[in-house]
């Protein structure tokens, strides 16, 4: 035994892990084979070691995987190998304020009030005005989801479609109820909701 | 498997979206499991957990292989679960080490806690978050000293101090709760 018995009860939890090196184990199993109280505090550990290993949990999993692919397609794109990690918050910082140029951009040209029976020129019609959903909402990039769920099951929404290219969802009333209401408890919901505008049918 | 997943990294780096779903389908199961030890909430953890594969899609080409692959995730981990707790101004911890325990008495109530996983949760949620990671870190993923260390970016000295406060205090505490639960 070449060290004292402090210094193998500190080491106690990485014998019981099994990650010490052979010569730190024999010196351990040598002090365990003559301490019954280093034993028993051995024990002790393993068996806490034992039962959280055995605890199950349930992950996000592919829920999660499928959340993750969605938003870094909403992200900004993985950095060059040139970059730095302390680079990162200005490049992020670069692509927001592009997105919200792009984005104020969108909402200016999706909901400048114009005449309601004009042909678009050329025949042509909005793609968004075939698609489903009474409310167009953005929500804040760091939004929990746990919020924006717990916020839509308060007033009863749903999310019918999206994100759009620029994260704007279109939400209904499961019930078909207050519309209005919803939408003025959305705008009052300000961490969490970005945006709420009426969609144009 | 280490160098598949430095491979991985590598290729989140370019922007391979597939990489990052390896990479996630690899690491999503023990770093959520490492979050939640630390937030006893599976809602947040969840959130975090996304955040973490978010940091690593986006500073992966920042990624030099001087570390493990598995130390550099669950530092990026470590971290966020800091910053949730800063901004909680979370106040909890038992850092005072309690008078000595009846160690013999405490290895009853270790072996007991298999069966009282509950007991194990509860004690777990009175240690400081320090503590907490270091347990969580040499028990759950069972990682050398070194590791839980570069994880933590603290000196293995302290790695071990932390481990022997929260062992005692995670046995002071298993041995109280099912003392009670015997007397009730």
């Amino acid at each position: 035994m070449t060290r004292s018995r402090d210094e193998i009860e500190l080491d106690l939890p990485f014998h019981v892990n099994g990650t010490v090196d052979p010569a730190t184990r024999a010196d351990i199993d040598a002090w365990l084979a003559e301490d019954a109280l280093l034993n028993a505090e051995q024990t002790a550990l393993a068996e806490i070691r034992a039962a959280m290993q055995a605890e199950d949990i349930r992950s996000p999993s592919d829920f999660g995987l499928a959340r993750l692919m969605r938003d870094i397609d909403r992200a900004a794109p993985a950095l060059p190998a040139t970059g730095t990690v302390a680079a990162a918050p200005r490049r992020a910082w670069i692509w927001q304020a592009v997105a919200a140029v792009a984005v104020a951009g969108f909402v200016a040209q999706a909901f400048w009030p114009r005449p309601a029976d004009t042909p678009a020129p050329g025949g042509y019609q909005m793609a968004s005005a075939t698609m489903p959903g009474a409310l167009v909402v953005s929500f804040a990039a760091d939004a929990p989801e746990s919020a924006i769920r717990d916020l839509l099951l308060s007033q009863g929404l749903e999310i019918v479609a999206g994100p759009s290219a620029m994260g704007f969802y279109r939400l209904d009333r499961v019930d078909g109820g207050d519309l209005n209401a919803a939408a003025d408890a959305l705008r009052a919901a300000e961490p969490v909701v970005e945006s709420v505008e009426n969609a144009q049918h | 498997m280490s160098e598949n997943h430095h491979f991985l990294v590598q290729q989140v780096g370019k922007g391979d979206k597939q990489a990052l779903a390896a990479l996630y389908r690899a690491y999503e199961r023990p770093v959520y499991k490492f979050i939640v030890s630390r937030l006893n909430d599976p809602h947040e953890a969840a959130d975090i957990l996304h955040e973490v594969f978010m940091d690593i899609w986006r500073v992966a080409a920042t990624f030099e292989g001087r570390s493990q692959v598995r130390t550099w995730i669950f530092g990026i981990a470590y971290r966020k679960v800091i910053d949730v707790h800063r901004k909680r101004s979370r106040v909890t911890v038992t850092d005072e080490v309690p008078e000595p325990v009846d160690v013999a008495e405490a290895a009853d109530a270790g072996y007991a806690a298999k069966q009282e996983a509950e007991h194990l949760a509860f004690c777990m949620g009175t240690l400081s978050d320090d503590h907490r990671s270091a347990v969580s870190l040499a028990f759950y993923e069972d990682m050398t000293c070194a590791e839980i260390a570069e994880i933590a970016g603290v000196p293995e000295g302290t790695i071990k101090s932390r481990l022997h406060h929260a062992k005692k205090l995670l046995l002071h505490c298993l041995s109280g709760r099912l003392k009670g639960r015997a007397v009730a």
